[in-house]
């Protein structure tokens, strides 16, 4: 309301800005045997630990249909299998397209099309720079293929049907760093798409950024009657999961959520947090977040890295603003436990 | 040079299913081309620069009886069985890491294999080329049947599946062959039939020359293919396989939950059964006790499909449905 948002994108970006040169001067000094304790003030004085603590997971994690737990794949990172090839890191990942059923609720059960028995597929994370070299195995029945998001040479943007049976090998370098996607591009992709061929590809700068309680939030819709609308919606593959099993983080913890709208035939969904403000980093591309908001707009396949903690303990939900998505499937709580001092 | 050759290569590899990426930064120095070529082992190196000589059997992709030459070659029973049941393969070297063969035994046949089957030759290729027709015609079928109920929302998808999944696979072998491009007879029907198909006669007509044009491309095959009953049941494989998981697609609690997967796993099966009574006559003379079998088991399998729009209740599972394919594939591997 009248304030301007470039205005505020000084506010918040200088201090941390400060903080980055700071710890850049520690790191160096630290060698020396020096800053550490003022390192850690400062973190501490921005409601951040250097240490990321996660809190235990509730016992039993929620399986459903082919083995899904939304509380596992959260936190879950696919960082390949490294080798050096010619002095290059290269990340190899193995990727087998399937068919599974998944028990969405109740009363509905749904035919995916998934990766490697997921929906969402695996989070493939790899430093900028990287060498990427996916292994990508069709046993789903129709042809299916990988297009990433993000940087690669025509031959390997995978729209190119691979047949069941098939393999197919995408290589190519990791770049630029920023949060991307990948899917499966064979038409009719909304169907491709929306029976759960898809996942998050994370690039990280070849600086990491700080430590945080780092999790994937991927919002995706159900047509489950096929009639080109959805009628379920999900974090991470199952409706309503985080709200019977809600997401444990600490209080004053630096939480950054990776957060990707890929909800097919509505255009549109935001990204509403109770209680609080986020610091939105668009689709990952700069160093620091740049500007604070509590709800943000993504198009389909839009991502952004959000930022935020919690001083205050309890339950907190998120969801996108649209209710009805919301309450079709596509709704969280945040459980903030307290133990980090403010 | 290098990435000359390697992009030569690769446009000749059209058809190809596996392919490893070669280079993604732009031609401008010979230095950067070196670098990034260089990600691959120096011993695949060797495999790039042989490529387009050698016969290499690719260890992801290659039929059964192509990989047959490995099991002969090595002496292992039902190795290429095996080979098959530990793809994917992101090395060769995973034919020893993967615990398929020993490391005594890949030295004596690492020479033989790639993963990078830049270009499938012989009877492979045909075989290649033919599955992926026969699955066009499995589709077009099914499509024919929903036409013909009135139901032009259901015919939609298996007008599209040809154009959608399989024809950018085919589209180099059939620059190779001399089969005239399709493509827009595929896309025009499928606007047709997207529209509505109202106008019943030229549906029929759009039909017709898409149906004629896929005849044709396989009609570019050697007429000895045709009448090969081994390269025929080499394509009925194919067909049922996918027939299979599309199957599985289609199956939750006992229900036909997914149509379109039920009816592609149709046309498939429909296809592989008029494909075989084009063989059938020879496999009955050579191999008798297989011909039973195989008619019989063709026969209880056609059942799971009563009717283009799918039963409530699935006649099959999924996994009764796999054995009985299973099994006709044992006996189409004994009559080859």
């Amino acid at each position: 309301m009248g304030i301007d948002p470039a205005s505020k994108t000084v506010d918040i970006k200088q201090p941390l800005f400060n903080r980055r040169q700071l710890l850049q001067a520690g790191l160096l000094l630290g060698a020396a045997g020096g800053a550490t304790i003022g390192l850690s003030q400062l973190w501490r004085s921005r409601g951040r630990s250097a240490t990321v603590t996660i809190p235990p997971l509730p016992q039993e994690a929620m399986h459903h249909g082919s083995g899904i737990s939304p509380l596992k794949i959260l936190r879950e990172f696919d960082y390949g299998t490294v080798t050096q090839e010619n002095g290059r890191t290269v990340r190899e990942f193995r990727v087998e397209a399937q068919t599974g059923e998944l028990q969405l609720n109740k009363s509905t059960k749904f035919i995916t099309w998934n990766l490697n028995g997921r929906v969402p597929g695996p989070t493939f994370r790899a430093t900028e720079g990287d060498r990427i070299r996916v292994i990508f195995y069709n046993k789903a029945g129709h042809s299916h293929s990988l297009h990433f998001h993000g940087t690669h040479p025509a031959a390997m943007d995978g729209v190119k049907p691979v047949r069941n049976g098939n393999v197919f090998i995408y290589e190519f370098d990791a770049e630029p760093y920023g949060v991307h996607l990948y899917h499966c591009h064979v038409a009719p992709v909304t169907r491709h798409i929306g029976k759960g061929l898809y996942g998050m590809f994370i690039i990280d700068p070849p600086q990491p950024r700080p430590p945080a309680d780092e999790m994937v939030l991927i919002m995706a819709g159900y047509d489950t009657n096929n009639d080109n609308k959805n009628e379920l919606y999900a974090f991470n593959g199952l409706p309503h999961a985080y709200m019977h099993q809600p997401i444990p983080i600490q209080q004053n913890q630096l939480i950054r959520l990776y957060v990707l709208n890929l909800i097919e035939f509505d255009p549109v969904a935001t990204f509403h947090l109770h209680a609080n403000l986020f610091r939105v980093n668009p689709t990952g591309r700069l160093l620091e977040p740049s500007y604070e908001t509590d709800v943000i707009t993504m198009g389909t396949a839009e991502r952004h890295i959000l930022e935020f903690s919690f001083k205050e303990t309890g339950k907190f939900m998120f969801h996108p603003h649209q209710d009805a998505i919301a309450e079709a499937g596509c709704m969280g709580y945040f459980d903030v436990i307290s133990g980090l001092p403010s | 040079m290098k990435f000359l050759k390697f992009f030569g290569l690769w446009i000749a590899s059209c058809g190809l299913v596996v392919l490893v990426a070669c280079n993604n930064q732009a031609p401008s120095t010979s230095t950067s081309q070196n670098t990034s070529a260089a990600s691959t082992a120096p011993t695949e190196q060797a495999t790039h620069a042989d490529m387009g000589h050698s016969k290499r059997i690719n260890i992801n992709a290659a039929i059964l009886s192509e990989l047959d030459k490995l099991e002969a070659k090595l002496g292992v029973p039902a190795l290429s069985n095996k080979i098959q049941a530990s793809r994917p393969y992101g090395k060769v070297e995973e034919l020893v890491s993967k615990n398929v063969i020993t490391q005594a035994q890949f030295d004596q046949i690492k020479d033989m294999v790639t993963i990078e089957d830049i270009q499938l030759t012989g009877e492979a290729k045909d075989v290649d080329y033919m599955v992926k027709l026969s699955l066009m015609k499995g589709h077009m079928m099914v499509a024919k049947e929903l036409l013909d109920l009135g139901k032009p929302d259901q015919a939609e998808p298996h007008i599209g599946h040809p154009v959608e999944e399989i024809y950018a696979d085919v589209e180099d072998q059939l620059n190779e062959r001399n089969v005239k491009a399709f493509k827009n007879e595929l896309i025009a029907l499928q606007d047709r039939v997207k529209a509505g198909a109202k106008d019943a006669n030229k549906t029929a007509e759009e039909y017709k020359a898409s149906m004629q044009s896929i005849d044709g491309a396989i009609a570019a095959l050697p007429e000895t293919q045709h009448k090969d009953h081994d390269f025929v049941l080499q394509v009925i494989n194919g067909l049922l396989d996918t027939a299979n998981s599309e199957y599985t697609s289609a199956i939750a609690d006992g229900k036909v939950k997914e149509a379109i997967e039920y009816q592609d796993s149709r046309g498939f099966v429909m296809y592989a059964d008029e494909l075989y009574k084009g063989i059938a006559n020879q496999i009955q003379k050579e191999y008798p006790d297989s011909h039973k079998k195989i008619i019989a088991m063709m026969a209880d399998l056609l059942k799971v499909w009563p009717t283009a729009i799918p039963p409530q209740q699935s006649v099959k599972t999924p996994e009764e449905v796999g054995t009985l394919i299973k099994q006709i594939e044992t006996e189409t591997k004994k009559a080859s």
